[in-house]
């Protein structure tokens, strides 16, 4: 019974380091209504300020906190002045956008200078641990406790009881209103990011040296579990940041002490998606407080789409058929093939995401459904491939509908959080359910590509089916949106409420793109499978599924040609800077912020 | 059908022309042109490390075949493609490296997914795909262009059950493993040998390589109330378990595979790594001279750096590739057939490496039994910690 009390004690500390992360997320969306995800990456360069701090420059420890503090606080101002306030009158999915690509920039930067060799960053706190149950507490767990909660507590005060907390209050709850009231929003909106930014620098330096290790990877992990502990407790609530991570914290490790180890994560994304079915706004938001706004829906950027003529898309598609005919090397080709495979993930999530309104950050779950339902059906069962792709694909559209319909009552941001959790939950169930997915050692000896019994092999065969393919869904699709029903998802998207109101079932409608779009992204993961042969539980990773929604807002939302062109630049461009090498990832960046900022409903425009 | 195959032979032959024309131009071409090798790795994203410790220990290498008279007087190069270990990038790698004729020969990927979505490319291409740090058990099953230097979990595995069990006396062991396909075949291997050694496994955890907090397992760990704890685990997150183990006060004996011997263990584990017992396939004190002539040199050209695991795995596959391109020639079939000719090439990790030709893996690594001592790595000196 005494382990019990170890567990609870192990899973109160380990809240507090997803705490600290949590506050800051917590204060911005508090006030921007932003999911901030270049958090994770202030937090790295906290640690590593904090290693030069500590190893270079020897400061004690309170001057290496203020040195940190400081120094995120500004990167923290220079996101929102030159990355974030250009964007205030853009499309609300706009700013999520930078921030994901200004943390590709900032995760870059600390690589490029310090090198991705992890490094130690030794506790400034002298070495005593105290006696609990069967463990131990050392004085730097007090320290991230104390932090953690005292930051939590003085913003509450600050918000609560201050003039600028007032503004900053009176700011994200109506932004015009506060403004028309005097309220220097854009002042506001700065002291939030340089608090913020510098709260997430010190918890990099606090869970740094809580682990005595640093390394450029830990950006993503520090957001994925500050997120979901921020939600827990009801995004932009201060106080229920910290709660919501220690419950985390204590799910977590109540779920490794029942079911082991491999099972962590798992009850992490698992808690997410059931307190977001109980309680959609998170466990401590306030009757009171404003419902969450849809994502897209009156947020949608007012922009003329592109419209391209008939003829010149036949003209397109005739040239990209004849394309192998050309003396074009196979790189080039394999490069296309890519491009077909992202282009067919991305007309699904244009249609969830652009028609709909249903941001989705967990994709590539769809992705893995069918290539592993398109795999083990021809291995096992020996189904010619070609049936067993259209069998991912349905696989995809039936289970991907049903993991996702619980999130139909969700809004706003609230959606995307839990596809991301969905997303995660399927890449661990392949992982640790290894009777039928053999878990990490994957599948490999998957049979290539066929059709009517001919094997496709050569780049050229590969080509024309995948192109074929996709060519065929997004003909599907374009009907589909040119019908009666398209126009009820688009009703659905601007306004949900008038759409009820006139007699729509929202969550029917919802399930009906789902279905389409989980066929196509299950399609394009089976010939993904059989393309490559070998897939396991990474093969299809949240990166994938960030790519995917990259894609579809860079082609426009709810645009089918846009959704393709999206892709073909989406993968040409790290294949174009393929020569830069270490920088390419830096240089994606910064294009995609320049993206954002200057053409923010996309190249083709929103349909 | 028929339609198509006329096309890609049209296709086909108009690609051979073009090759033909670029190949006898590169026959014309002074041989002071190098020999390239193509490298698919990760530069960038969670695994950039591992790219960069590749370069590191491929230079030297080159550097050094170079001042021997590179091959057949020709020097050797790499072309270094950045995968970020991503089996869609690796593929066009693939065919990027399959299609251009001055590859003869390439390395890596080194994750699996990236590694074998590529081999059924480099098979049909002829192009042989030499993945050094694939210990995936199905990757020279991709075909007989698939060849590799990476350790056998299947030779190594028992030599550390036989360090923990026969040598240091741990009969009820707790298994750490990470959740990946190296790590799971590893723990199947290091179990079924400690079995076979009399020790009982009283529990095994497999966690994901993002984890950091242990805690929790290791109170698992703890009730289940073993007398040595073994690590499967790279660097990093060894180094993190042996201090949390500490932390939550398990005073057992800790074994770890040979992943986790880098110069990085001592310094992200600190006091906690100390007696640590490490089975390991070369450690700096190895008197052999392959040992010697690769520490020395790695640390004069690197400000005297201290070389690890993969520094030395990269080392030996730069090595092994250019013993078998200097058999071979700089032709493609003709490297592929060298791989079962070439016969103990010096080698830090084999002592001397020969491939089995049946498996296209390298048998035999060498082995040494480490333990650290006053935070250095050190030979075992048999005294019971």
């Amino acid at each position: 019974m005494s382990s019990w009390l170890d567990y609870t004690i192990n899973g109160l500390i380990v809240g507090n380091v997803y705490a600290l992360v949590a506050v800051g997320l917590a204060l911005i969306f508090g006030v921007s209504r932003l999911i901030n995800f270049a958090q994770g990456s202030i937090y790295l360069v906290g640690a590593y300020i904090g290693w030069v701090a500590v190893v270079q420059l020897h400061t004690p420890l309170p001057l290496t906190i203020i040195l940190v503090a400081v120094v995120a606080a500004l990167v923290g101002l220079i996101i929102e002045r030159f990355g974030l306030r250009p964007l205030q009158n853009s499309v609300r999915i706009a700013p999520l956008l930078a921030t994901i690509g200004i943390s590709f920039v900032l995760d870059q930067l600390v690589m490029l200078t310090f090198s991705p060799n992890p490094r130690a960053l030794p506790s400034q706190l002298p070495d005593v641990r105290f006696q609990v149950g069967g463990g131990t507490i050392g004085p730097l767990d007090l320290l991230i406790a104390g932090v953690g909660i005292s930051s939590a507590l003085l913003l509450f005060v600050f918000l609560r009881y201050s003039k600028l907390g007032w503004a900053v209050r009176a700011a994200s709850q109506d932004r015009d209103a506060a403004m028309q009231m005097g309220v220097d929003v854009n002042r506001v909106n700065q002291a939030v990011f340089g608090i913020a930014a510098a709260l997430g620098g010190v918890s990099g330096l606090l869970v740094g040296m809580y682990y005595n290790q640093i390394d450029t990877a830990m950006s993503l992990q520090a957001t994925l579990k500050g997120v979901v502990a921020e939600v827990v407790g009801g995004a932009g609530n201060v106080p229920g940041a910290v709660v919501g991570s220690l419950l985390l914290g204590l799910v977590e490790s109540y779920g490794v002490a029942v079911f082991g180890t491999s099972y962590r994560n798992l009850f992490a994304f698992l808690l997410l998606v059931v307190v977001l079915v109980l309680r959609p706004n998170g466990l401590f938001a306030s009757a009171r407080q404003a419902p969450p706004e849809p994502l897209t829906g009156t947020f949608i950027a007012p922009s003329r789409p592109v419209r391209i003529p008939r003829w010149a898309l036949a003209l397109a598609v005739a040239a990209f058929a004849i394309l192998p005919l050309l003396p074009v090397s196979f790189y080039v080709l394999q490069t296309l093939i890519n491009a077909w495979l992202l282009g067919m993930l991305a007309l699904s999530l244009t249609l969830v995401a652009g028609t709909v309104g249903q941001v989705s950050l967990g994709h590539a779950a769809l992705l893995a459904i069918g290539a592993y339902t398109s795999a083990l059906l021809s291995l096992a069962l020996n189904v010619p491939v070609g049936l067993a792709i259209i069998a991912g694909g349905l696989m995809s559209a039936a289970l991907g509908t049903i993991l996702i319909s619980p999130s139909f009552r969700l809004r706003g941001h609230y959606v995307s959080i839990a596809t991301l959790a969905i997303g995660e939950i399927v890449s661990l169930v392949i992982l640790n359910w290894e009777s039928v997915t053999r878990g990490p050692i994957g599948i490999s000896g998957i049979p290539p590509l066929s059709l009517f019994g001919y094997d496709l092999i050569s780049p050229t065969s590969i080509y024309w089916f995948s192109f074929a393919v996709m060519v065929v869904l997004a003909l599907l699709q374009a009907r589909l949106l040119s019908s009666h029903l398209g126009r009820s998802f688009r009703a659905i998207r601007d306004d949900d409420i008038a759409a009820r109101a006139y007699g729509l079932s929202l969550n029917r409608y919802k399930s009906l793109a789902f279905i389409f779009g989980g066929f196509a992204a299950g399609v394009s993961g089976g010939i993904a499978a059989h393309l490559y042969s070998y897939i396991n539980h990474e093969t299809f990773n949240t990166q994938q599924s960030i790519l995917a929604l990259t894609v579809v807002i860079l082609g426009g939302l709810g645009n089918v040609v846009g959704a393709i062109v999206g892709a073909v630049a989406l993968v040409g461009l790290p294949e174009v800077f393929r020569i830069a090498a270490e920088y390419r990832i830096l240089i994606y960046g910064i294009v995609l912020l320049l993206l954002v900022r200057f053409r923010p409903q996309g190249l083709l425009g929103t349909i | 059908m028929s339609n198509i195959n006329r096309r890609t032979l049209v296709k086909g032959s108009l690609a051979a022309a073009i090759a033909g024309t670029s190949l006898s131009r590169a026959a014309f071409a002074d041989s002071a042109e190098p020999i390239l090798l193509g490298v698919s790795g990760p530069l960038t994203g969670p695994n950039a490390q591992y790219g960069t410790q590749w370069k590191q220990g491929f230079d030297l290498a080159l550097d050094e075949i170079l001042a021997g008279g590179g091959i057949n007087g020709r020097k050797l190069a790499y072309q270094f493609e950045d995968s970020q270990s991503d089996p869609r990038q690796s593929v066009a790698i693939a065919q990027k490296f399959v299609s251009d004729p001055k590859i003869v020969l390439e390395l890596g990927d080194f994750s699996s997914p990236a590694s074998m979505a590529a081999s059924p490319i480099y098979q049909r291409g002829g192009l042989v795909q030499f993945g050094f740090t694939n210990s995936h058990p199905d990757f020279t099953k991709g075909g007989d262009f698939m060849w590799s230097t990476s350790v056998s979990q299947a030779d190594e595995q028992p030599l550390l059950a036989a360090y923990a069990v026969k040598k240091l006396g741990l009969k009820k062991l707790a298994v750490l493993h990470l959740n990946t396909d190296w790590g799971r075949t590893s723990r199947d291997y290091f179990n079924n040998a400690a079995k076979e050694y009399g020790a009982e496994i009283a529990i095994t955890e497999g966690y994901i390589a993002e984890e950091r907090d242990f805690r929790s397992t290791l109170v698992r760990v703890r009730d289940a109330n073993p007398d040595g704890l073994v690590l499967i685990s790279y660097y990093s997150d060894g180094a993190l378990i042996a201090r949390q183990a500490r932390q939550v006060g398990l005073k057992q004996v800790i074994c770890a595979a040979s992943s986790v011997y880098s110069p990085k263990f001592l310094e992200l584990g600190g006091d906690a790594v100390e007696d640590v017992h490490v089975g390991t396939r070369y450690f700096p004190e190895d008197p052999r001279p392959e040992v010697q002539k690769f520490i020395a040199g790695f640390k004069k050209k690197y400000n005297g750096l201290e070389p690890d695991a993969f520094n030395a795995y990269a080392y030996d596959a730069m090595n092994m590739a250019a013993a078998v391109v200097k058999i071979g020639g700089p032709d493609r079939k003709a490297i592929r057939d060298a791989f079962a000719k070439v016969k103990d090439v010096p080698s830090v990790i084999f002592g001397t490496a020969t491939f089995d030709v049946a498996t296209r893996r390298v048998k035999g690594a060498m082995n040494a039994e480490l333990v650290v001592r006053k935070g250095q790595f050190s030979l075992w000196d048999g005294k019971p910690t």
